[in-house]
């Protein structure tokens, strides 16, 4: 009965849905969609990287209570021996959980958390290689199999398996974030310089003339004034300084909204209210240019020599401040094409206004091919960010990245599995979003596909 | 074709500006002081003639690098400092007074309290200790050590803005300079300080910090930087540098040297590599690329799309470990040596460059093979799809009407057109590969840019980072220019006559 329905609802349903065939072609490119399932397979990892690979336990059983480690907030413990009765205070960060003893425990599939040291598997202990295991007696034993490192270690004794799960955590985290800021930047800027073009965007000669000089004071309210607010940010973490950075942004968006109305305001007469064009298209394409030609790697690479302490929110924020360009050409090119068509025509001659026709008909079409450019941003944002923790620049010591294991695996040849792990993991997700930009290109300009 | 080329230079000036603006700006941002990482001089200890003499070189050096010249053309600020702040030496200095005029506004109330400092702490100098003949000698290094901590306190004051600090301190000081041996005269001073101090917190304008001005000064250290402190087009008269546009890049925190000679000696080696490594991926992947197409969906055609699609997505830093780890490893095979670019005991006497270049080769294989493989595999992909797209328009089709043969109608007919596009790219490779060179120069011991400006980081050498910065920005707008003239020169079609 609902089948038949739906059968009827599509027959009748005659019009062409962009979307829907596009969905069709990326559905029938079989490399695309299995990349589909190993990206969302990626994001699960990421997302459950705290329960797969954690020295903790995930439940355990001490002394007649239930406890959820790997899940709790607590610094401490206090647990009570059962058969002493003594209580003792466990420090969750600081516990030796594999050599206490529980009435019952469920550990992480990979027991190891990334960055801790194994003192009985130091200096590059193989896959394959036998691995030991010192019990609460002291004695050594040989490795128990739920406590393996699966895929070796390192110098220090670090899980690889634990670093891989939790590395995909921090390159997705770049590819996403950085990505969405370049997204941000490139649909605003590409659908500004795609809508407007050279000729459209006309307004008056003061409004015009107010609005560029008060980048002036724009950049004294929101930068100069606030300067040392933002440079105790810089100094104190990076999450802060992103916060005083936005509400400077802010700042500085309204004092040129105020200025934009003030111009408003005052053009009257010949002078002031004379109509003059505002060549958007040829401004932002000239900017894309620019940012095009300096070369990217060395200026985050320059940049993140500037603050004192690394952190990665630096990293994303610099590779999506300048990996928008790719975004915004797509728009662009897409805005052209719409802004000629009917129904653009039919909402401008009901007098919407033009950020009305902007935001809820023109975006809304053109903003689905700007998704391959994303895709293939954030395999490059991938790249760009292990290649600079394969250098040992911008990403902070303690975090543990594909690039960072890499880079330990080249300078000890023999281990092997530190070079081929994490660069099949960087290789992969790589590639899946590759395979989707490819799928998606496919499904959105039918003409390419051959 | 001559007016199109200096047109396309005209246009690389604003980009290159910006670029030059990009770098100032990291420079002018980079942490510590430039002067403490010039100076070679011993540091003054507590002796306070010494200290005059170091202060007094300091600002030499300062003069000499330009240090005591505003900023930038146009500066923005409040109303509440003085147009002359930039004149002020010390960076914490400077900084604790914008600090205070940014919580104060009052710029003369500050001075004052600036200049009252300066005179205490100058007066403290002069407190005569007393004499081990008149008291024990245990009183006596009492006063010494009160003095010490007097002195240290004053020079704390200079580096505060904190008012809840300052007033403490300054009653330290007052219950300090209660024993009998201060002169009434530091007391006075103390004194005068402390009316400073209050005057300057009570008597507030924090109103004219909200105010902005503009400066323009025509001499600053951006122009300095760019041009020399001599004549800016001739560069005539200068004295202590020549500018960048006359490839001076100053000094170099790490070796005190020109940084001009260190990027002398890299610059080849980057450009060597790219060059190289651009051309081999031009001849390799147009013969794949066009095969691929003309025999589309032949297992040639899959075989190849697979492998280059997978070639592009590793990342290049994987490739070089994972071709180091195979042939440079005594455990693999031990083909290639696994670093740098010559013997480590240099050329014999009296090489020639072939006989150079046949040294080096071995050193240089697995590097190019690396440099090489991810633009190659771009450029293929691009090629089969530009050949794709010319076999089928209609010339072709007319060609192969006339009954030309398959060969020629492929690789004299089609070729020729598809190389339109994968000409463009070029300026989409050349960034990269510049770029991309800093891992693989690092990776396989390069001695070029990317490599210095690594060194750089890790040793905080500014006046390199910003050097290298800016040259590689600078050999990416030539890679857009070449790749124009190219384009032009492949496509007859095209002419660059102004509309």
């Amino acid at each position: 009965m609902l089948r038949r329905k739906k059968h009827i609802a599509q027959n009748q349903n005659q019009e062409f849905s962009f979307r829907a065939h596009a969905w069709q072609q990326f559905r029938k490119n079989k490399p695309a969609l299995w990349s589909l399932r190993v990206m969302l397979l990626l994001v699960i990892i990421a997302l459950l990287a705290p329960v797969l690979a954690n020295e903790k336990p995930l439940y355990m059983k001490y002394g007649g209570q239930t406890y959820w480690p790997a899940f709790t907030s607590a610094k401490n413990y206090s647990l009570t021996n059962p058969k002493t009765g003594q209580t003792t205070s466990l420090e969750l960060e600081l516990a030796d959980w594999k050599r206490m003893e529980f009435e019952s425990v469920v550990w992480a599939p990979i027991a190891w958390s990334p960055g801790r040291t194994d003192e009985a598997n130091m200096r590059y202990v193989g896959p394959g290689d036998p691995q030991r295991f010192i019990d609460a007696n002291g004695d050594t034993l040989f490795m128990p199999g739920r406590f393996k490192h699966y895929l070796g270690t390192n110098s220090l004794g670090e899980d690889v398996a634990a670093g891989l799960i939790h590395g995909a955590r921090v390159s997705l985290t770049i590819g996403l974030l950085s990505m969405s800021i370049a997204a941000m930047l490139g649909l605003l800027l590409g659908s500004l310089a795609g809508y407007f073009g050279n000729e459209r965007l006309r307004t008056t000669r003061a409004r015009l003339w107010l609005t560029v000089f008060s980048i002036f004071p724009a950049w004294f309210y929101a930068f100069s004034v606030r300067s040392f607010a933002l440079r105790d940010a810089l100094n104190n973490s990076g999450s802060s300084f992103l916060g005083q950075l936005l509400l400077s942004l802010l700042v500085f968006a309204a004092v040129i909204m105020a200025f934009n109305y003030l111009g408003k305001w005052i053009s009257r007469g010949a002078f002031l209210g004379k109509i003059v064009n505002v060549p958007v298209d040829a401004y932002i394409s000239r900017f894309i240019e620019i940012l095009n030609s300096t070369p990217t790697l060395i200026l985050i690479i320059s940049i993140s020599a500037l603050a004192k302490e690394p952190s990665i929110i630096y990293v994303l924020v610099i590779i999506g401040l300048t990996s928008w360009t790719g975004i915004a050409r797509f728009t662009r090119a897409e805005f052209l094409k719409i802004r000629s068509m009917d129904y653009i025509k039919a909402a401008e001659a009901m007098g919407f206004k033009e950020g009305r026709i902007m935001l809820r008909h023109a975006l809304i079409n053109g903003m689905a091919p700007s998704l391959v450019s994303i895709a293939f941003g954030i395999a490059s944002a991938i790249i760009t960010e292990s290649s600079l923790s394969f250098l040992g620049i911008g990403i902070p010591p303690d975090i543990v990245t594909w690039g960072k294991m890499l880079s330990q695996g080249q300078a000890h040849y023999q281990s092997w599995w530190l070079v081929l792990f994490p660069g099949i993991a960087i290789f992969i997700t790589v590639t899946v979003y590759n395979l989707i930009g490819d799928g998606l290109r496919d499904a959105f300009d039918p003409k390419l596909k051959r | 074709m001559l007016k199109y080329i200096f047109r396309r230079i005209i246009v690389f000036i604003p980009t290159l500006f910006i670029i030059s603006l990009l770098a100032f700006v990291i420079s002018v941002n980079a942490p510590g002081d430039p002067v403490n990482a010039l100076f070679s001089g011993s540091e003054g200890g507590g002796d306070n003639g010494q200290n005059e003499r170091v202060e007094r070189e300091k600002a030499v050096l300062r003069h000499k690098l330009g240090l005591d010249l505003p900023l930038f053309y146009i500066t923005v600020s409040s109303l509440a400092s003085p147009d002359t702040l930039y004149k002020v030496f010390d960076r914490a200095e400077y900084a604790s007074l914008d600090r205070l005029i940014n919580r104060y506004g009052n710029w003369n109330e500050i001075s004052a309290w600036s200049k009252s400092v300066k005179a205490l702490r100058k007066a403290v100098l002069a407190v005569p200790l007393p004499d081990t003949s008149t008291v024990s000698r245990s009183e006596a290094e009492n006063a010494l050590l009160q003095r010490n901590n007097c002195v240290e306190i004053i020079v704390s004051l200079q580096f505060t803005d904190d008012p809840v600090q300052i007033g403490s301190r300054l009653e330290e000081l007052k219950k300090l300079t209660a024993a009998a041996f201060w002169t009434n005269e530091f007391r006075t001073r103390l004194s005068e300080t402390t009316t400073a101090f209050t005057q300057m917190s009570t008597q507030k304008s924090v109103w004219k910090t909200y105010i902005p001005t503009l400066n323009f000064y025509g001499n600053n250290q951006y122009h300095r930087w760019i041009f020399g402190d001599g004549n800016w087009l001739t560069g005539k008269g200068a004295v202590n540098t020549e500018g960048i546009i006359r490839g001076d890049f100053g000094i170099s925190y790490g070796t005190k040297q020109s940084v001009t000679r260190t990027i002398k000696r890299a610059v080849p080696w980057s450009v060597l590599m790219t060059l190289i490594s651009v051309i081999l991926a031009y001849l390799i992947s147009i013969p794949i690329g066009v095969y691929a197409a003309a025999h589309k969906d032949s297992l040639f055609d899959r075989f190849s799309s697979v492998m280059l699609f997978m070639l592009y997505s590793m990342p290049s830093f994987f490739m070089g470990t994972l071709l180091l780890l195979l042939f440079a490893n005594p455990e693999m095979f031990d083909l290639f040596p696994a670093n740098g670019v010559k013997p480590v005991e240099g050329y014999p006497e009296g090489a020639g460059f072939f006989e150079k270049f046949r040294i080096s080769l071995p050193y240089l294989i697995l590097p190019l093979i690396t440099y090489t493989y991810s633009s190659l595999a771009f450029l293929s992909r691009q090629m089969r799809v530009s050949t794709l797209e010319i076999v089928h328009q209609d010339f072709i089709r007319t060609a192969r009407a006339k009954g030309l043969s398959e060969r020629v109608v492929i690789w004299k007919h089609a070729v020729r057109n598809a190389l339109l596009p994968i000409v463009t790219v070029f300026s989409n490779i050349f960034p990269a590969a510049i770029g991309g060179s800093v891992v693989l120069e690092v990776l396989f011991g390069i001695p070029g840019m990317g490599r210095e400006i690594f060194d750089a980081i890790r040793t905080q050498d500014y006046p390199m980072i910003v050097s290298v910065f800016t040259l590689s920005g600078f050999m990416t707008l030539v890679g857009y220019l070449v790749a124009d003239i190219l384009y032009a020169v492949v496509d007859p079609r095209i002419t660059y006559s102004s509309k």
